[in-house]
C-alpha cells in the first residue's frame, strides 16, 4: 500500500498497517527532517523493522535530483538478524513501483568467512584463518610475485574481479536489487568475481547497507570498512538495548598468559625475518625507515587486500605525527616490544587482585621498562608498518602480538573511562590459577561518539529501551526525538505473569542463597512440568547463566523431572558451542513444525536470547527462571558501576536492576511478532513482585500485567495459562472494533491524515 | 497351493504341556502327527469346520495358535510353537485359507475365487494382493460379508460393481495407516543409570535391545566401534562391559582417571573421546541451516571478540577450557543429540534382538539417508522461500481468498463422459437442444456453451436450488412429528429407542433390509444417466432385487402384531418411500426411452 506521512509518499509492503507503525514513521520522518538523532522504543510484535525500512527507503528514494542521496546504514547485532532484515527489504522492494525499484540497491556485508567462495580459503576453520588464507592469495606482494612466477597460487575470483575493476570502478557493479550474503555468493560464483571485495566496493554505491554493529562501532573494523561513508547517512541501530555493552567491549582488551607466550614467539619469528631480510633485501627495511622519518606511519595508498584490522583507538584520538625516533628501526621496535611483554608477564605473576588506572599504569611502564607513553601510542601503527614490510601473510598467527600492541595503544591513549584489572584467578574457581590482565572500558559514549559526530541522523531503536532517559546519558548524546510507543492490541494476546511461589507455597527465587535449595529447584521443575503438559507447541526457558542452567538441568535429570518433561516435549539446550546450538535451534523449529512440540533451554544474555525469535508456534510460552542480574562480584562490573556513579550519578542498584530487567524483557519479548500472534510470559522469581524491580519493565509488558497476576503459585499460573490458551483459540476480528482500530487499511490512513489536517 | 509342515505341540487347553508332533497343513485340511506314534492325539480336520483362529502376541511367553471350532464356546485346537517365526508362518497360512473359505461360505466346493458369476459383463483381472485385501475386508466385517453374499453371489451385482463403491476401503491409504511405524521413544534410554546393590562395590548397568539401538543411533562412534570390533576382536559382552566402564567414568566426572584409562586402553578411549562422526555431521548440517538461525555465521563476523579482545571475565562466560583428548561430554550435548535422533525418526525396520543385525541395518539406513540428500541448489531455494515466508507479518497481509480444496476426480474420463451426457440431456428442451443435436461437439463449442451457461447462471441465479424449500419443510415437519410421536409413546425413558421395543427377529430383519436397500439404492442412482448397455442391465437387475425387498417389507408390515404395527409402519415408511421414488424414476426414464427410441451412435441414451 501507499500512504502519506506528512507529505512524504511511503511505500509499505503490506495491505494493512498498524496505527503504531504510522505513528513510528511520523516520528522517524521528523527526526530525518531535523537531521538529528532519535531514540525510539517500540514494542516487539508491531513490525518495527518493516516500518523503519519503508520510511527510510521511501525517504531516500524520493528525491532523485539530490546530489547526495541519503544512504541507510542499518546495523544489526548478528548475521542472522542481517538476513532477516534483508528478507524484509526484499519484500519491500517487491512492492515498490518499478521506477523506484530500479534505483534501490541493498546489500549485506560480512566477513570473508561468510562471503568467500574460494573453496581453498573456505576450508580453513576459524574466521581468522580464513582472513589469513585470503591474504596469502591476494596480498599485493604475493600477486607481484605471482606475476613473475605462475607457480605462486593466487585466488582466481579476486584476479577476475581485479581485472574487471581495472576498467574503472563502474565496470564492476551489482545490478539494482536486494542482496543477502547468499545472493552475493551466488552472484560472485556466477561472474567468477570475489563477492567479498565486490561487496566492499559496492557499499559506496548502495542505498542500503546492512551490516553488523561493529562495522561502525569497533574502530579496528570501522576504520577499514566504513571510513568512506559520507555525512548523508542515516544510521540505524536496531535491537539497540545492549548497545552500551557493545561499545565498551569494542574498546576492551584482555591479556592472558597464553597471549604473552604467543607474543614472545611472534617476536622471535619477526626478528628472524628481519635478519633474513637484512641479508637479502636490506633496501626494504631502509625504505621503511625513510618513510617513518618522513612522518608517515602508514604506507600511502594501501592495496585493498593489504588492509588488516585498523587502529584500536578512535580516529580522532590517533596521533597525526611522526613515529618517535627510537622505534623507527625495526630491531629497536622489537626490543621495545620484548620489554613490554616482559613487563606484562611480571605483572601477571601477582597473587592478589590489582586495579589501576591507565595513567598510573603508563607511568609504571615508563619507570620499569623504559617505554614512554608516546612510544606506546605508536605501537599499533609501528607494528602494522613492520608487518607490511616483512610481508607477513599468516596474520592469524600474529594475533598475539597484535593484541599486545592494541593494548599498548589503548592504554596510553585514554586516561579516563578505562581501568586495568589484574586477576590471578577466576573468582568462581579460586583453585585454578588463570591470571589475566584486563583493560576494560567503562564509558560507552567513547566508541559511539564518532558515529554521532559523523552522521546526520542516528536512530537507536529497540523493543526495550526503558527507562528511555537513561540511554542519552549512557551514550552521551542529545536526541531530537525520544519516544516510547505503546501497543494497541486487538485482543490481549500477551499474558505476562509473575510467579512467586511453587505449588507448595514456598517462595522461588534465584537469589544467591536460595538458588541451590532443592525445594526451589524442584518447584521450578514442577512449574516446567505442568506447563509442558498444558501448553502446545514450543516453550522457551531462560536461565540466569550457563552454570546455573547446567546445574539445574542436571538436578532435574537426577530427580527424574527431565524424564517426565520428555514425555511431553523434546528438550533442546543452548550450549557454548555455537554450531551445536544452531543445530539444536534448527531441530527445535523442526519439532515445533512437526507438531511434536519442544522446550528450549537458553541463557539470558546468551547468543540465543540476543537475536533468535520464538514467534508463533515456536514460542507460546517463555519462562524466565530468576532475575538475570550480572555477576555482581565481577571486578569489571564493580569498576564500571563506580565509574557510572562518579560520572553520571547513576546508582549501582539502579543500574543493576535496569540491566537485569532489560535482559528479562528482551528474553520474553521474543515470543510475539505480530498482533495475530500470542504468547505467555512467566517471570518466575519472587523478586519480580517488588515494585522497584517490576516497574523497570517496558510499558507494553506492564500494561498487560494485571494485579491479579502479580503473586501467583504454580497451580494458579497453570489455571491462568489454560484460560488464556482457550481464549486465544477463539476466532476474532483482526481489525479491531469501533474507535479502537488496530489495523488500518489504506483508506483508514488517508482518513486519519485528513482528520489531522482538519484539526490544524 | 503350498503345504506347510512345522514341528509343534498340540494341547487341548493352554495350561497343559502338550503333545509334541508335526503339524501339516494344506488348502483344505490340517493334520497333526504326534512324535510318539502310540499317542492317540492324532488330528485330521478340514478347514471348513474351523470358524476362526486366535494367536498370542509376538514377544509374549508362549507362541500359541488356536484354531477355534465354535467361537461362542471357545473350543478348538491349540498349538504351541517353539518360536514366533514358525507360529507366524502358520498363522498367516491359516489366515489365508480361512479367508478364502469364509468368503464363499456354504459353498466350499466352488473354486476359491468367488466372483464372476456367469455372464458378468466385464470379468476383471485381479491381482493376488487385491484379492487378498478384499477377502480380508470381508472377513473383518460381517455386515459387508452378508451384503456381498446377498447381492454378488445371487448375481444382482457383479463383484466389481460391489467393490467400486468401496474404493476407499480398498485404497492404498487404508493399507498404509495400519502399517504406521512407531518412532523413537522420547525417553532417554541411552542414558543408562548404574544401580549399586549397596553391599559390595559393584555397580550394575542393564542394557536392553531397545537401549542398545538407541545407543547406536545416538553415538555413531560406538556404533562404528561395534561394527569394527565385534565379533572379530572381542565378544559382544566384552564390548558392552567396556562401554559401561566408560559410561561410569564419564558419570563420575573424574577426568584424570578417565584420561589415564583411555591412555592405556585404546578401545576404551573410543568411548571417551570426542565423537568425530558427529562433528563431521554437524559441519555438514550447519551448511544447510536456516540463515536466520545461523549463529555460526555470526561468530565469523564478530571482530569485537577477537581472541583476547572484548571483556573476558565478566561472569558470563566460562573461561576454563582445558583441552584434553578426553572431552567432557555434558548432559546438554546428550540431550540435544537425543532430541535430534528422535526427530529424525526410526529408520530401521528390523526386529530388535540381535545386536549385530541392528547395527548393520542402522549403518545401511544411514548410507541411504546420505544418498538421498538434496542438492545444494534446492536447499538454497527452499531456504530463501522459507525465510521470505517467515518475514511476512500475516495479519497485515490482505485477506487471501478462502482456502478451497482442489477438485479431485479419481477417474476423470468416466466423470466427464457422464457429465457431458448430463449437461446435454438437461438442455434437451431448451433452445440449446436444437442447435446441439450434433453430439460431436468441438472443444471450442463446448467451451462456449459452458461459458454461456455460467453467465446465464450468474445473471439469473441457479434455477434449482439444491433442495426446494417446500420439500425441505415437508421433510422437516414430518421428521419432527415422527420424533415427537415416538417420544410420546416411549414416555420419559430416553435410553430406550423405538427399535428396542419391537421383537428381536423383526428388528434384525428390518435392519438387514435397511442396509440392503441402502446398497441397492446407491447402485441404482449411481447408474443414471444410463450411457451403456451394461448400466442398463444393471439397473434392471437392481430394480428387480429392490422389488423383492419391497415385497418383503410389505409382508413384515402386514404380519406384525397389532401393538407394534404402528411403530413398524413408521420405520418401514421411509424405506418404502425411497424405493417408490426409485421406481417412479425408473418408469419415467423407461417411458422417455420408449418415446425417443434408438440409442445414439456413441452409446449415449436419450
Amino acid at each position: 500500500m501507499k500512504l502519506e506521512v506528512e507529505g512524504l509518499t511511503v511505500y509499505f509492503p503490506y495491505e494493512r498497517i498498524y496505527p503504531e507503525q504510522v505513528e513510528y514513521m511520523r516520528e522517524l520522518k521528523r527526526a530525518l527532517d531535523a537531521g538529528g538523532h532519535a531514540l525510539l522504543e517500540m514494542p516487539t510484535g508491531t513490525g518495527k523493522t518493516a516500518a523503519l525500512l519503508s520510511l527510510i527507503v521511501s525517504y531516500s528514494l524520493e528525491s532523485p535530483q539530490h546530489q547526495h542521496q541519503l544512504k541507510l546504514l542499518y546495523c544489526t547485532r548478528t548475521v542472522h538478524e542481517m538476513e532477516k532484515t534483508l528478507a524484509e527489504l526484499r519484500l519491500l522492494a517487491s512492492h515498490l513501483p518499478p521506477t523506484t525499484k530500479s534505483r534501490l540497491l541493498a546489500l549485506g556485508l560480512s566477513s570473508r568467512k561468510n562471503l568467500c567462495v574460494n573453496p581453498h580459503v573456505l576450508s580453513a576453520q576459524s574466521r581468522d584463518s580464513v582472513d589469513a588464507a585470503c591474504r596469502r592469495l591476494t596480498a599485493s606482494w604475493v600477486r607481484t610475485l605471482a606475476h613473475d612466477n605462475p607457480q605462486v597460487p593466487t585466488c582466481p575470483f579476486f584476479e577476475a574481479y581485479d581485472r574487471a575493476a581495472s576498467a574503472g570502478p563502474d565496470a564492476v557493479l551489482l545490478p539494482p536489487g536486494v542482496y543477502t550474503l547468499g545472493d552475493l555468493r551466488s552472484f560472485g560464483r556466477s561472474k567468477g568475481w570475489c563477492p567479498y571485495f565486490l561487496a566492499r566496493h559496492m557499499i559506496r554505491y548502495a542505498n542500503v547497507v546492512v551490516y553488523s554493529y561493529q562495522y561502525l562501532l569497533d574502530p579496528k573494523v570501522a576504520t577499514i570498512i566504513s571510513k568512506e561513508m559520507q555525512k548523508e547517512c542515516v544510521v540505524v541501530f536496531d535491537e539497540a538495548h545492549n548497545i552500551d555493552n557493545v561499545c565498551i567491549e569494542a574498546l576492551s582488551v584482555s591479556i592472558r598468559k597464553q597471549t604473552l607466550e604467543g607474543a614472545t614467539r611472534n617476536l622471535t619469528q619477526m626478528s628472524q625475518e628481519i635478519e633474513r631480510l637484512k641479508a637479502t633485501d636490506a633496501g626494504r627495511l631502509r625504505a621503511e625507515y625513510n618513510r617513518l622519518v618522513e612522518g608517515l606511519a602508514q604506507r600511502g595508498n594501501l592495496a585493498i587486500t593489504d588492509a588488516w584490522l585498523g587502529n584500536p583507538a578512535l580516529p580522532d584520538d590517533i596521533l597525526k605525527e611522526a613515529v618517535p625516533g627510537n622505534i623507527r628501526r625495526a630491531e629497536h621496535f622489537l626490543s621495545v616490544l620484548r620489554r613490554l611483554v616482559q613487563y606484562l608477564k611480571s605483572r601477571l605473576l601477582t597473587d592478589k587482585v590489582e586495579t589501576e588506572n591507565p595513567v598510573n599504569f603508563c607511568a609504571a611502564i615508563n619507570s620499569q621498562a623504559g617505554i614512554d607513553q608516546k612510544m606506546l601510542k605508536f605501537c599499533y601503527d609501528r607494528l602494522h608498518s613492520l608487518m607490511l614490510t616483512l610481508e607477513i601473510t599468516n596474520t592469524d598467527e600474529f594475533m598475539h602480538i597484535q593484541t599486545v600492541c592494541d593494548f599498548a595503544t589503548l592504554v596510553s591513549t585514554y586516561a579516563r573511562g578505562f581501568s586495568i584489572i589484574i586477576e590471578p584467578y577466576d573468582e568462581r574457581m579460586p583453585t585454578i590459577p588463570d591470571p589475566v590482565l584486563q583493560l576494560s572500558c567503562h564509558d560507552a559514549s567513547l566508541a559511539i561518539k564518532p558515529v554521532f559526530d559523523r552522521f546526520q541522523s542516528v536512530i537507536i531503536t529497540s523493543g526495550t529501551l526503558s527507562p528511555i532517559d537513561l540511554y542519552p546519558r549512557l551514550l552521551n548524546f542529545s536526541p531530537v526525538i525520544s519516544r516510547s510507543f505503546t501497543m494497541s492490541l486487538t485482543r490481549d494476546c500477551i499474558c505476562p505473569m509473575v510467579l512467586t511461589r511453587g505449588s507448595d507455597q514456598l517462595p522461588v527465587s534465584t537469589k544467591f542463597d536460595m538458588r541451590s535449595d532443592p525445594g526451589v529447584v524442584r518447584n521450578y521443575g514442577r512449574l516446567l512440568l505442568e506447563m509442558v503438559a498444558a501448553v502446545p507447541d514450543g516453550i522457551v526457558c531462560f536461565f540466569v547463566s550457563y552454570s546455573y542452567m547446567d546445574g539445574i538441568v542436571n538436578s532435574w535429570n537426577e530427580m527424574g523431572i527431565l524424564q517426565d518433561v520428555m514425555q511431553h516435549k523434546l528438550v533442546f539446550i543452548e550450549t557454548q558451542d555455537v554450531v551445536e546450538t544452531t543445530l539444536a535451534l534448527d531441530n527445535y523449529r523442526k519439532a515445533c513444525d512437526s507438531g511434536r512440540g519442544a522446550v528450549f533451554f537458553s541463557v539470558a544474555r546468551g547468543k540465543v536470547a540476543e537475536g533468535i525469535d520464538f514467534d508463533r508456534h515456536y514460542g507460546r510460552l517463555v519462562i524466565m527462571f530468576g532475575v538475570p542480574f550480572q555477576y555482581t562480584l565481577s571486578r569489571i562490573l564493580l569498576a564500571r558501576l563506580e565509574y557510572l556513579r562518579e560520572t553520571f550519578q547513576i546508582k549501582e542498584g539502579d543500574f543493576l536492576t535496569f540491566d537485569a530487567l532489560r535482559q528479562a524483557a528482551q528474553c520474553v519479548g521474543r515470543v510475539i511478532r505480530s498482533k495475530a500472534d500470542y504468547g505467555m510470559m512467566i517471570f518466575a522469581d519472587k523478586r519480580y513482585s517488588r515494585h522497584d524491580k517490576r516497574s523497570k519493565l517496558p510499558g507494553w509488558i506492564l500494561s498487560h500485567l494485571h494485579d491479579a497476576h502479580l503473586n501467583l503459585s504454580t497451580d494458579m499460573a497453570l489455571h491462568i495459562a489454560r484460560e488464556f490458551l482457550r481464549r486465544m483459540a477463539q476466532p476474532y476480528d483482526k481489525t479491531g472494533c469501533g474507535s479502537k482500530k488496530t489495523l488500518l487499511s489504506e483508506e483508514d490512513v488517508m482518513r486519519m491524515s485528513e482528520g489531522a489536517m482538519d484539526t490544524y | 497351493m503350498a503345504v506347510i509342515s512345522v514341528a509343534t505341540r498340540y494341547k487341548t487347553t493352554v495350561k497343559e504341556p502338550g503333545v509334541p508332533g508335526v503339524l501339516k497343513m494344506n488348502e483344505e485340511r490340517f493334520v497333526f502327527m504326534p512324535n510318539d506314534p502310540r499317542s492317540l492325539m492324532k488330528l485330521n480336520v478340514e478347514f471348513k469346520n474351523i470358524k476362526g483362529h486366535k494367536f498370542s502376541k509376538d514377544g509374549s511367553k508362549q507362541a500359541l495358535l488356536n484354531l477355534t471350532q465354535d467361537p461362542e464356546k471357545g473350543t478348538g485346537y491349540i498349538f504351541e510353537f517353539d518360536n514366533f517365526t514358525d507360529r507366524n508362518s502358520c498363522r498367516d497360512f491359516v489366515g489365508r485359507v480361512l479367508g478364502k473359505l469364509q468368503s464363499v461360505p456354504g459353498r466350499p466346493n466352488e473354486q476359491s475365487v468367488p466372483e464372476k458369476p456367469a455372464g458378468a459383463p466385464l470379468p476383471e483381472q485381479l491381482s493376488a494382493i487385491e484379492m487378498e485385501r478384499r477377502i480380508k475386508l470381508l472377513r473383518e466385517d460381517s455386515e459387508l460379508q452378508r451384503l456381498h453374499k446377498q447381492f454378488v453371489l445371487s448375481g444382482v451385482l457383479t463383484e466389481s460393481e460391489f467393490w467400486a463403491t468401496r474404493k476407499a476401503l480398498l485404497g492404498e491409504d487404508a493399507n498404509h495407516t495400519t502399517k504406521q511405524r512407531p518412532g523413537f521413544k522420547s525417553a532417554m534410554l541411552a542414558d543408562v543409570r548404574p544401580s549399586a546393590d549397596g553391599r559390595t562395590n559393584k555397580v550394575t548397568f542393564s542394557l536392553t535391545p531397545e537401549i542398545i539401538q538407541q545407543i547406536f543411533a545416538e553415538k555413531p562412534a560406538v556404533h562404528r566401534a561395534f561394527l569394527n570390533l565385534v565379533p572379530s576382536k572381542m565378544s559382544e559382552k566384552d564390548f558392552w562391559t567396556k562401554y559401561c566402564r566408560a559410561e561410569y567414568l564419564n558419570r563420575t566426572k573424574n577426568a584424570v582417571v578417565a584420561a589415564a584409562e583411555a591412555a592405556e586402553d585404546e578401545e576404551l578411549a573410543v568411548f571417551l573421546k570426542h565423537d568425530d562422526i558427529l562433528a563431521n555431521e554437524a559441519r555438514r548440517k550447519i551448511r544447510r541451516v536456516d540463515p536466520t538461525l545461523d549463529m555460526e555465521a555470526d561468530e565469523g563476523d564478530d571482530y569485537i571478540h577477537l581472541p583476547d579482545h572484548g571483556i573476558l571475565r565478566d561472569g558470563q562466560k566460562d573461561t576454563a577450557d582445558t583441552e584434553t583428548e578426553v572431552s567432557r561430554r555434558t548432559l546438554s550435548q546428550d540431550l540435544n543429540r537425543h532430541a535430534a535422533v528422535v526427530l529424525e525418526g526410526r529408520t530401521l525396520d528390523v526386529e530388535l534382538g540381535d545386536t549385530r543385525t541392528v547395527a548393520e541395518a542402522l549403518a545401511w539406513s544411514k548410507q541411504e539417508l546420505l544418498s538421498n540428500e538434496k542438492s545444494e541448489e534446492n536447499v538454497n531455494l527452499e531456504k530463501q522461500e522459507r525465510v521470505a515466508r517467515m518475514t511476512e507479518l500475516e495479519d497485515l497481509q490482505a485477506s487471501r481468498n478462502p482456502p478451497y480444496a482442489s477438485l479431485c476426480i479419481k477417474d476423470p474420463r468416466e466423470y466427464f463422459d457422464s457429465q457431458q451426457a448430463n449437461a446435454l440431456r438437461s438442455l434437451g428442451g431448451t433452445e440449446f437442444g436444437t442447435n446441439s443435436l450434433d453430439l460431436n461437439l468441438s472443444k471450442e463449442e463446448a467451451y462456449r456453451h459452458l461459458k454461456e451457461q455460467i453467465s446465464e447462471a450468474k445473471s439469473r441465479g441457479l434455477k434449482n436450488p439444491i433442495i426446494r424449500p417446500d420439500t425441505a419443510l415437508k421433510v422437516f415437519s414430518g421428521l419432527s412429528q415422527h420424533l415427537s410421536s415416538t417420544r410420546f409413546q416411549l414416555g420419559k425413558n430416553s435410553q430406550e429407542s423405538a427399535l428396542d421395543r419391537i421383537p428381536h427377529r423383526t428388528k434384525d430383519e428390518l435392519m438387514h433390509h435397511w442396509t440392503s436397500i441402502q446398497e441397492l439404492l446407491r447402485h441404482f442412482w449411481s447408474s443414471y444417466p444410463i450411457t451403456t448397455t451394461g448400466l442398463y442391465n444393471k439397473v434392471q437387475r437392481v430394480k428387480d432385487a429392490m422389488a423383492q425387498i419391497y415385497q418383503k417389507l410389505q409382508e413384515i408390515k402386514e404380519s406384525s402384531q397389532s401393538d407394534f404395527r404402528h411403530q413398524i409402519s413408521l420405520l418401514v415408511q421411509p424405506m418404502l418411500q425411497a424405493l417408490d421414488a426409485a421406481f417412479a424414476h425408473y418408469d419415467s426414464e423407461q417411458q422417455k426411452r420408449a418415446a425417443k427410441g434408438g440409442a445414439k451412435p456413441n452409446g449415449f441414451v436419450r
